[in-house]
């Protein structure tokens, strides 16, 4: 069992590496012209206006500053009149640098807010975390709770109800959902936008948690709506299937009630293909959802490494990579170790 | 399942529909259409569908205007066309290499496809060409052709030495479902937000952008299905007369595959055709002057009291997306 | 089942209704939408308008702009500084408030001035924009009678160096050098041109090691300015509480001074990036000011009789404008007959109406027409005049060919094909709606043109690089300084003049309007750059916006004007409710 761990993870970990250094390089490729920002860009008719040298010159201190000046891997080629030029650098190069801090877990400062790029991504992740671990709990049990309803003669046209909210995409619904229950002209149920900021913070405990259910209500619904359909679907199949196996079968002539049936013998075999979602599941929960987020106005990761993208905040932009990398790896190895657990009849192929 | 009768009256509308969505947006151009696309009518700006035009000798909005003062209906039947030609381009070039890199690993697995020592060496070789051509002189890309056929002939010739004939294997399993991880370890709009900020938004970009991030769906269903066809008894057959693993994988096997890929086309095409939506909804991806149905949904975001600008959109995307799985579920149960 | 879904919905309902409490607010406390987060609060960085107007809560400039007289006006300083010219030097003496203290009541003198600067020059600290804004200031001098008295050596001269050398923060020497070790290296060593190395001063070493340890970014708390408030919380992109200091040092002055007034008890910053969703927060009354409200909304909560109730609206006319730049150093756009030609087809009044639902004004030029004194009312508004830029482009060589397109032939025998594009930031409605209203304008004369939205970081590249043929964009204004320089002068290409447009006569004549001091003179000399602007033609300002803002009904005096913010929070007086 352990090596067999050992060994998948030495199989994920150099994809990892290879395209977080992959994103490293090519962002500190790109040119850094827009570090100085809209404030030099002179916007204003008043401003003094700088001369080309002044410009130079504040650019490089911010280079040197941000440890963007010299070579950015051990080698480098460079074209003259003579043809190609192969340079070995060692070990002074920006990569290098990186990598040995990024091994001590510091990933460097945001460009645009000068943080610690950890502590911006732990900022984030707790808004995400919250919002899509309860959205996937919320809903495996609401599809398990609809699958066996359903099952057990449940109305048909929730199938169908169903089906048409699967046909929208997750920004319709979302959109849909703000229009709707947090609109002053139809029905205003519903914060628009935020966490609740105002009372949150020497509340009592329940009344926190009630603040944060009662704005976390839309986002929460527009993304359990979304996911629900084929986890039901998905679910309501499987345990049909199972229903018309045999030991099913057995169980309904010993008396049992297809709902007793259902719950005590068929939802356990149709639960097992769950766990094949897992391995998708744990970096989608860290990534946000990016559509959400903005709509809602929440401060999470997905809103955060769209911004770090549009502004060029390669730091944060690397880190949020290397983040996701690594809750895939890891859901990788929790799902193998349930199926090594729940199937022991998978054992090394290759 | 459901009774024949129902089935095929669903069918029927679901066929319906698409066929009006394709012939509107074939025919686009051509329709009687008051306002022709992309035009401005600065008079009405986000008139609700149905009113009386308010300046005189002006054709009517039938299904009003959004804040542009750009037609809706208009926006729908382009937008219609703006789908087709991104999404069902996309969906069928993902769909051909998915099936094609799925199959490859499906069938051969890590150790199916043996390579003898000389093609490794040849591959090397031209790989390290290659990135010395690309990173000196890119302009001398007919050398690499030129090399290519060098490396053949040489191969060929070199066969003849024993020692070289023996193979290792090529890992395809591994290298394609790698790639295919690679892919996702970075979400989907992230990379395409990322790419967009570096990139400009132009047709063939999204295009090259969905079909990049979505052939991994059809290969992981290729391979599943391409895993349980090659222990079948007429591949196992196929062996033993001798033909080459190519020649089993082109003629018997990949026919198979085909039927796969097919069935699950329409969904490819129902979710590229949310992902373009989605895109333009946020306003990357596709230039402002093609109509998107996510646009004039975007529009309805800066308007809340618009109900027109979600609504017509909203229900043609669920409309599309719903014809086009009823046209999988009839495939699978037929 | 059944029985227990409704078990469900029941508890859920519970839930719901126990958490429908609105938010309890505080009543003096003002809640102001913003469009983004400030990122950071660095005095020293400043890197956004919206930073700007958060610093301006927790540290003081020597000088602030009063917003209704749109005039500069002392704040730390006692007045306006004492203008003397010494060879090629500009010396501005100050005085500091003699009220004025730090929140340990250590009065503010000028070796904190001194130690302002030195932080604004010190190698290795986030200073290089400020370092690059303030260079011209070289040295400052002590008075060794007056510890509040210091003088300002500044290089060259130029009328606006009285009001910008008092356009910075004011930091606190003892917070973050108790021990005086700064006063040990001159401020002429530190803005001396050539690279000064750390290693050298030792001292300075181990400040920008305490100063970046002090995480000024987000814990602003950790430099205590002189400012009325506080910052009590900082939810990052949610929401910034401010609070007021019990015993701020302007609280003990005699006379109350506008520019020294901080009347809400918190002030509270929500972040709520879009339009919509602010709209909707701000009808459930959870902010209490929405600034730059987008016109048709605006027009809309105008017109509703729930918005009329709850609500009251503002409209300012400000200094910023829309215009659109001619790329004049690319072929087709490098004669100005045709950029005339291209400036009748914008139809600007159709754009006002359109995209400012009317609030805006139309002007002949980059000057303000409420500047009476200055714009040149002789010049005609721009009209949309098809038939007239047909004309122009004849005149300017182009053909039009059985196609229905133009072309022209060149001195070499090509023919040149007239085809453009139009770049813009992507996102912006009100760029869109003009781009393509120029672009059906010119489809219908046979000139295709193509739209480039551009997000904002590539857009600055592209513009600098001369990668478009057409731009729009804002550009802000005031009345304080016509310096045109960087806009459109020949030596800013490159950096800031994105039209690459310069002719001998226009650089001359940029140049004279900044050295001018007499305001009569001065008057002249904008008016014929206003002819020149029209003639060339390198630009079009289509029109200036009109700020609108929305407020609650029992907040009074927020001093609307048309520089940004757009009003004085500080201000604002909020009525008890009832």
């Amino acid at each position: 069992m352990g090596r067999f761990l050992l060994y998948r993870l030495l199989r994920t970990i150099p994809a990892t590496w290879a395209i977080v250094s992959f994103v490293f390089l090519l962002s500190r490729a790109l040119p850094t012209n827009d570090l100085l920002g809209q404030a030099l860009s002179d916007d204003s008719v008043g401003n003094r206006g700088l001369t080309a040298a002044e410009r130079e010159a504040a650019l490089l201190r911010i280079q040197e500053r941000l440890g963007l000046t010299g070579p950015v891997f051990y080698f480098s080629c460079t074209h003259s009149t003579t043809g190609a030029v192969w340079q070995w650098h060692g070990s002074d190069n920006q990569y290098h640098k990186w990598l040995k801090k990024a091994v001590k877990g510091d990933l460097g400062q945001s460009y645009r807010s000068g943080q610690p790029v950890t502590a911006v991504l732990g900022e984030a992740l707790r808004f995400t975390l919250p919002l899509t671990t309860s959205a996937a709990l919320l809903a495996t049990v609401l599809s398990v709770v609809l699958a066996l309803w359903l099952v057990c003669g449940g109305p048909a046209f929730l199938l169908s109800m169903l089906y048409a909210i699967d046909a929208l995409p997750l920004f319709v619904v979302a959109l849909g959902l703000l229009l709707l229950l947090a609109n002053p002209d139809i029905l205003p149920l519903f914060p628009a936008y935020g966490m609740g900021q105002q009372t949150a913070d020497n509340a009592p405990w329940h009344v926190q948690i009630s603040t944060y259910l009662y704005y976390s209500t839309l986002p929460l619904a527009s993304l359990v709506l979304v996911k629900l359909p084929s986890l039901v679907v998905q679910l309501y199949d499987a345990l049909r299937h199972e229903l018309g196996a045999n030991y099913a079968t057995t169980a309904r002539a010993k008396g049992l009630s297809a709902y007793q049936v259902a719950t005590r013998h068929a939802l356990r075999n149709a639960l097992l293909p769950v766990i094949a979602l897992l391995t998708d599941l744990l970096p989608a929960l860290v990534a946000g959802a990016v559509v959400v987020e903005v709509i809602f106005a929440l401060p999470g990761m997905g809103r955060l490494m769209a911004e770090a993208a549009a502004t060029h905040d390669f730091p944060v932009l690397v880190g949020g990579v290397l983040l996701m990398a690594i809750m895939r790896l890891i859901g990788l190895v929790v799902a193998d170790t349930l199926y090594f657990l729940t199937d022991p009849r998978i054992r090394l192929q290759a | 399942m459901r009774p024949r009768k129902k089935g095929a009256a669903q069918h029927a509308i679901a066929v319906g529909w698409l066929v009006l969505i394709v012939s509107a947006a074939l025919l686009a151009p051509w329709l009687p259409l008051p306002f022709p696309a992309d035009s401005v009518d600065l008079n009405h700006i986000a008139q609700p569908p149905f009113l009386p035009p308010s300046v005189p000798d002006t054709s009517r909005h039938w299904l009003g205007t959004d804040g542009f003062g750009r037609d809706v209906l208009t926006a729908l039947v382009y937008g219609a066309r703006t789908a087709l030609l991104v999404s069902l381009p996309a969906a069928l070039f993902a769909t051909v290499v998915g099936t094609f890199l799925g199959s490859a690993a499906g069938f051969w697995g890590n150790s199916g496809l043996r390579i003898s020592i000389v093609y490794w060496l040849m591959g090397g070789l031209l790989l390290v060409g290659a990135v010395e051509i690309v990173s000196t002189a890119p302009s001398a890309w007919w050398l690499l052709l030129l090399s290519l056929a060098a490396a053949v002939i040489i191969g060929k010739s070199l066969m003849r030495v024993p020692m070289l004939r023996r193979s290792w294997p090529f890992p395809t399993d591994r290298l394609v479902l790698g790639a295919a991880s690679l892919l996702s370890s970075v979400p989907r709009l992230v990379l395409i937000l990322a790419l967009a900020a570096v990139q400009d938004a132009s047709l063939p970009g999204i295009f090259l952008l969905l079909t990049l991030t979505h052939w991994p769906e059809p290969a992981h269903l290729v391979r599943a299905e391409l895993l349980r066809v090659r222990t079948l008894p007429y591949i196992e057959s196929a062996r033993a007369i001798g033909l080459s693993g190519g020649q089993i994988l082109w003629r018997h096997a990949l026919p198979n595959a085909w039927r796969t890929a097919r069935t699950a086309f329409p969904l490819s095409l129902s979710a590229l055709i949310g992902l373009e939506t989605t895109l333009s909804f946020l306003g990357v991806g596709l230039p402002p002057e093609i109509p998107s149905w996510g646009r004039t949904l975007a529009a309805a975001r800066l308007d809340p009291t618009a109900w027109w600008l979600a609504l017509f959109p909203a229900l043609a995307l669920a409309a599309t997306t719903l014809a086009l799985r009823q046209l999988t579920t009839n495939k699978i149960s037929a | 089942m059944r029985r227990l879904l409704w078990g469900l919905w029941l508890y859920t309902f519970l839930g719901l209704l126990s958490a429908c409490n609105p938010q309890s607010s505080t009543s003096d406390a003002v809640r102001v939408r913003w469009v983004r987060d400030p990122e950071s609060l660095n005095p020293l960085t400043i890197p956004n308008d919206i930073a700007n107007q958060a610093v301006g809560l927790l540290y003081q400039n020597l000088l602030t702009v009063d917003n209704q007289k749109q005039e500069y006006v002392p704040w730390l300083a006692e007045k306006l500084p004492m203008v003397q010219h010494q060879d090629s030097l500009t010396l501005l003496t100050y005085r500091l408030r003699s009220a004025a203290t730090w929140d340990n009541g250590q009065p503010i003198v000028a070796q904190d001035v001194a130690f302002t600067l030195k932080v604004m020059n010190s190698p290795g600290l986030p200073n290089e924009e400020a370092r690059a804004r303030f260079s011209f200031i070289q040295d400052v001098r002590l008075d060794s009678t007056d510890a509040r008295q210091f003088t300002l050596v500044c290089q060259g001269r130029a009328p606006e160096y009285a009001y910008v050398s008092g356009e910075y923060p004011i930091l606190p020497e003892y917070a973050l050098d108790p021990q005086r070790q700064l006063r040990t290296i001159p401020l002429a060593a530190l803005t001396q041109p050539t690279p000064v190395s750390l290693s050298k001063y030792p001292v300075l070493a181990a400040f920008v090691q305490r100063y970046n340890a002090a995480n000024l970014d987000k814990s602003p708390m950790n430099l205590p300015g002189s400012g009325p408030y506080q910052l009590t919380a900082w939810r990052n992109g949610q929401a910034l509480t401010f609070r007021r200091k019990t015993n701020w040092w302007a609280d003990r002055l005699p006379v109350q001074q506008p520019q020294l007034l901080a009347r809400p008890k918190q002030i509270d910053f929500q972040i709520i990036p879009d339009n919509a969703t602010a709209l909707l927060a701000l009808r459930r009354g959870d902010i209490d000011i929405y600034p730059m409200v987008p016109a048709n909304e605006f027009n809309r909560l105008r017109k509703s009789e729930s918005g009329r109730q709850a609500l009251r609206f503002y409209t300012a006319d400000s200094y910023e404008m829309v215009l659109a730049g001619f790329n004049s150093s690319r072929v087709p756009l490098d004669d100005r007959l045709t950029r005339q030609a291209l400036s009748y087809l914008f139809n600007i009044p159709a754009l006002i109406k359109a995209t400012q639902n009317g609030m805006a004004y139309p002007s002949v030029g980059l000057i303000n027409p409420q500047e009476k004194a200055v714009y040149n009312d002789s010049l005609p508004l721009l009209t949309y005049a098809p038939q007239q830029a047909e004309v122009l482009l004849r005149q300017a060589g182009w053909a039009r060919q059985s196609t229905g397109n133009w072309t022209r032939r060149l001195a070499g025998g090509q023919t040149q094909a007239l085809e453009l594009s139009i770049t813009y930031r992507a996102g912006d409605a009100a760029f869109e709606t003009i781009a393509l209203q120029l672009r059906n304008a010119a489809a219908r004369l046979g000139i295709p043109i193509q739209l480039r939205p551009t997000e904002s970081t590539l857009l600055l590249g592209k513009l600098r690089a001369g990668n478009f043929d057409i731009y729009l964009r804002t550009l802000s204004g005031n009345p304080f300084a016509y310096d045109f320089s960087p806009l459109l002068h020949s030596a800013s290409t490159g950096i800031s003049n994105f039209t690459r447009f310069g002719t001998p006569t226009s650089d001359r004549l940029i140049k004279a309007i900044v050295r001018e001091e007499d305001l009569g003179r001065k008057a002249q000399l904008l008016r014929k750059f206003q002819v020149i602007l029209r003639t060339e033609s390198p630009l079009v300002v289509l029109f200036f916006y009109r700020y609108r803002l929305v407020a609650n009904r029992r907040l009074t005096n927020l001093r609307v004007s048309g520089l940004r913010p757009g009003y004085e929070v500080m201000a604002i007086e909020p009525l008890p409710e009832g």
